[in-house]
């Protein structure tokens, strides 16, 4: 009789599997070593684990925001947006623009025993700008075609030069898409930096990097040697930067709620509006260009100045993002977030909402007739726009997106919205076959407006080309003046708000929820927290 | 039996190498550069870079060519290498497949041991209604939003599980519970299916006749031929475990296949799909055989047959 004998054994072996099942849960369980202390910080994180881990060829926020622990800069931006001292001590820009030279402090070592010296500078800089590397960000950062070479002059002095004035530099070295890792982590694991790792992201940052579980968590260990952070900033104030990756908003929400993180980022709006009074909510507004939409001037309708005028104010803007974003992200005015140096304030107000204006637009346009639906139409054409929006969307961007449809509506401006996987929208961006498209785009220099109205700028979605903007944009990056710089991006601010390329609509901010626990909390220009002086208690 | 053996064998090829080559004309049809939804949205890289990538991935040769080295490559047992992480397939999936087994296995355990449970307890007319309504309500919930739901509860609310991380094993509890759910409701609705059919046959009366009770009716005759029908069901649970991964794991933050599959999807990273495609395939032709070799165990009269017929 087998069968029934086997039969006896299923549930003994059911229990035996269960039960190793269970001893090996508790295996994996680390030991918590109370010393020094543990800081628990959610984050959304999806991304991190599908070769994000590399701020050098990584574009996404993400990357820079978690390794920002482990990678130092040469430079570091502070809050008013001029530069201190970081890992050089001082630096001199050449009278033409091109060559700056970096004196680099003698006493840092990556957490790997290395030293840092001119050497690491050169071959860090040299693996961006190395086509192999497929840098999806650093490398345009550190000047893409303008970038010449890194020279080492002697064991601390470093030469990055450009082949024309490059102003932007001071400020992309200050990130860490342009931190530096250990000679020999570029030298032996340079194909695993993106998937990241203990050993293997190594950097001269107060927190190395000792534990990583894709899709789970980053544990940061303190580097105790660390003596040469911002502002004179030494070793952390605490032992463990543990780093949870939760990609769903609410859950992040309920861990720093309930006290089992003590702080919590990329917390949505709707949510931080519901979170008890116990929590320190900081919303800290991205700079650079607000969450916009770009009106394709070379596709359709959009090609008459009336039209994108009538659309820009035909949309009530304010309404719809104070209700959407429960007032946590501000309406935007201009191109430039208002956290953005060299933002020109003067231009809140100065397009309102306003129906009677944006009908009698349209109608100098000659969109005079109607349909049976109400839409407008000029010689047998109706006035309608086609916007291609690219997968995932937010839920709230989406409500946003219904509104402005309604809002248009009511003046008889139809607008189709496609929701477009990436390879599906990229296929109509690439030959720029829609009306309008939106996204935002983060970055402390102004020279972020290059990319998006320069002629051959890669996101310039507008198409605008024009010899003037062009001038004007090719003169800001080489200008070194930072009272000269911002006029010319004030310029171009003012340009826009007459000319409509871009509808800016609001400036996202990163939330972030922090628990009593946690004091000496500090953000950098990006809204970041930074930990160089926190302590928990 | 060596000719049996050889046709499972040869069947098990069939299918391996029918998704195989789903998968790669579905990555062939899908619009759009490929590379540029690797590189992701707000890429900065210029067309030549991304020419070099192209040809680095053998993207630039012809389909059919793409097509070969892409077979050959799999029959040398070789899945290639990520185009995101750069690294082995194997390594990507496997780094990434014992907690997504931990937790598919303990939510399966616990599902057979709700369904059992409810399908031995629940006896009397109402009870059963009840047990059948809740099942109906757990089986139209999103298990989604049944994660969010015992989060509130357990987690944040009373505090009794930690959401996440690798230093408590206990975390495991709320996202298995959250997975064996609905498995368990629909299971618990075909077992007490053919309980209830079972019930009603002559032979039920003859068993209650000779004297037995209702525990000894169930867990002797008429549980058995229930659980025929729940057993075919196993290769769609496995298939719903799977599937029900992806979201249970973004809602618990937990590493696992789901979290892999979703981003190599997003991301078009061709070599870890078929990667999983291929495990994914091979999970079910495993579960398939075993369920077959298990009827028999269950039912004495399709052990008959097959010996006579052996």
């Amino acid at each position: 009789m087998p069968a029934p004998l086997v039969r006896r054994f299923l549930p003994i072996t059911a229990f035996v599997a269960a039960s190793a099942l269970v001893l090996s849960g508790c295996a994996s369980a680390g030991d918590e070593s109370a010393d020094g202390g543990e800081v628990v910080w959610a984050i959304e994180g999806a991304n991190l684990a599908s070769g994000h881990m590399d701020p050098q060829t990584s574009q996404l926020d993400v990357s820079s925001m978690v390794q920002r622990v482990v990678l130092d800069s040469l430079v570091f931006q502070e809050s008013d947006g001029t530069f201190s001292p970081w890992l050089a001590t001082d630096w001199t820009v050449s009278e033409d623009g091109t060559v700056y030279t970096f004196t680099l402090r003698d006493d840092v070592t990556f957490t790997d025993g290395a030293p840092f010296d001119a050497d690491a500078v050169k071959a860090n800089f040299d693996r961006i700008a190395d086509p192999e590397t497929a840098s999806a960000q650093a490398a345009s950062m550190l000047g893409g075609d303008f970038y010449a070479g890194t020279e080492v002059v002697d064991e601390f002095t470093v030469e990055v030069s450009f082949t024309q004035p490059y102003a932007p530099f001071l400020q992309a070295a200050s990130t860490p898409l342009l931190g530096f890792y250990s000679p020999e982590a570029l030298e032996n694991s340079v194909e695993q930096l993106k998937a990241g790792g203990p050993g293997i992201n190594v950097g001269t940052g107060p927190f190395e990097l000792t534990e990583y579980t894709p899709d789970q968590e980053i544990v940061y260990t303190r580097n105790p040697d660390y003596a040469w952070g911002p502002d004179g900033a030494g070793a952390a104030q605490f032992e463990t930067l543990r780093v949870e990756i939760l990609p769903e908003a609410s859950v992040r929400a309920g861990v720093v709620e309930s006290g089992e993180a003590d702080l919590a980022s990329n917390i949505p709006p709707n949510l931080a509006a519901e979170l008890p009074d116990t929590l320190t909510i900081d919303s800290n507004e991205y700079p650079g260009l607000p969450y916009s939409l770009y009106l394709n001037e070379k596709y359709g309708v959009f090609a008459d100045e009336k039209v994108r005028q009538a659309f820009a104010r035909g949309i009530d803007i304010d309404a719809a993002v104070e209700e959407i974003f429960f007032g946590q992200f501000p309406r935007a005015w201009s191109i430039l977030g208002s956290t953005t140096p060299g933002y020109d304030a003067s231009l809140e107000g100065s397009w309102p909402f306003d129906q009677d204006e944006a009908n009698s637009l349209l109608d100098d346009a000659g969109w005079t007739e109607r349909d049976t639906d109400g839409i407008r139409m000029k010689n047998g054409e109706r006035l309608s726009v086609r916007w291609i929006a690219y997968t995932p969307v937010s839920d709230d961007n989406a409500a946003l997106a219904n509104a402005i449809q309604s809002d248009l509506s009511d003046i008889g401006f139809e607008v189709v919205r496609e929701v477009l996987e990436p390879g599906a929208y990229n296929e109509q961006y690439g030959p720029k076959t829609f009306d309008l498209t939106d996204w935002g785009f983060s970055g402390v220099d102004g020279d972020l407006l290059r990319s998006h109205l320069h002629t051959d700028g890669f996101q310039n979605a507008s198409q605008v080309s024009d010899p003037e903007i062009d001038g004007l944009l090719e003169q800001g990056i080489a200008t070194s003046d930072t009272d000269e710089r911002a006029a010319i991006y004030q310029q171009l601010q003012q340009w826009n708000a007459e000319y409509t390329a871009i509808v800016p609509l609001y400036s996202p901010s990163l939330i972030t929820a922090v628990n009593d626990t946690v004091s000496g909390l500090e953000y950098d220009l990006y809204g970041r927290p930074m930990f160089y002086e926190v302590s928990v208690g | 039996m060596l000719v049996r053996i050889a046709g499972i064998a040869a069947s098990v090829i069939v299918v391996l190498w029918g998704a195989a080559t789903l998968a790669f004309l579905a990555f062939r049809v899908i619009p759009g550069d490929p590379v540029s939804v690797m590189l992701g949205p707000q890429a900065q890289v210029s067309d030549a870079v991304k020419d070099g990538i192209r040809s680095e991935l053998g993207l630039d040769r012809p389909p059919l060519e793409q097509y070969l080295s892409y077979l050959g490559q799999l029959l040398q047992g070789n899945l290639g290498e990520s185009y995101q992480l750069r690294m082995p397939v194997t390594d990507v999936i496997g780094r990434q497949l014992g907690s997504t087994l931990q937790l598919t296995a303990l939510a399966l355990l616990i599902a057979v041991v709700l369904a059992l449970a409810v399908a031995l307890f629940a006896r009397g007319r109402v009870s059963r209604g009840i047990a059948a309504g809740v099942e109906l309500v757990v089986l139209s919930s999103p298990v989604f939003w049944i994660g969010i739901l015992l989060l509130s509860v357990f987690a944040f609310g009373l505090g009794w599980f930690p959401v996440s991380g690798t230093r408590n094993p206990a975390t495991i509890v709320l996202p298995a519970v959250t997975l064996a759910l609905p498995v368990g409701a629909l299971l618990g609705q075909v077992l007490r299916d053919g309980i209830e059919t079972a019930e009603r046959q002559p032979w039920a009366t003859t068993v209650r006749a000779r004297g037995a009770g209702q525990v000894r009716l169930t867990s002797h005759h008429t549980l058995r031929h229930g659980a025929a029908g729940a057993l075919t069901l196993a290769a769609y649970l496995v298939g719903s475990l799977l599937g029900g991964a992806v979201l249970v794991e973004t809602v618990f933050a937990r590493p696992g296949i789901g979290r892999v599959t979703l981003a190599a999807i997003t991301d078009r990273d061709l070599p870890v799909i078929t990667g999983i495609i291929l495990f994914s395939a091979l999970a079910f032709v495993i579960v398939n055989l075993v369920v077959e070799m298990f009827y028999p165990l269950l039912d004495p009269r399709l052990r008959r047959v097959r010996q006579g017929r052996a």
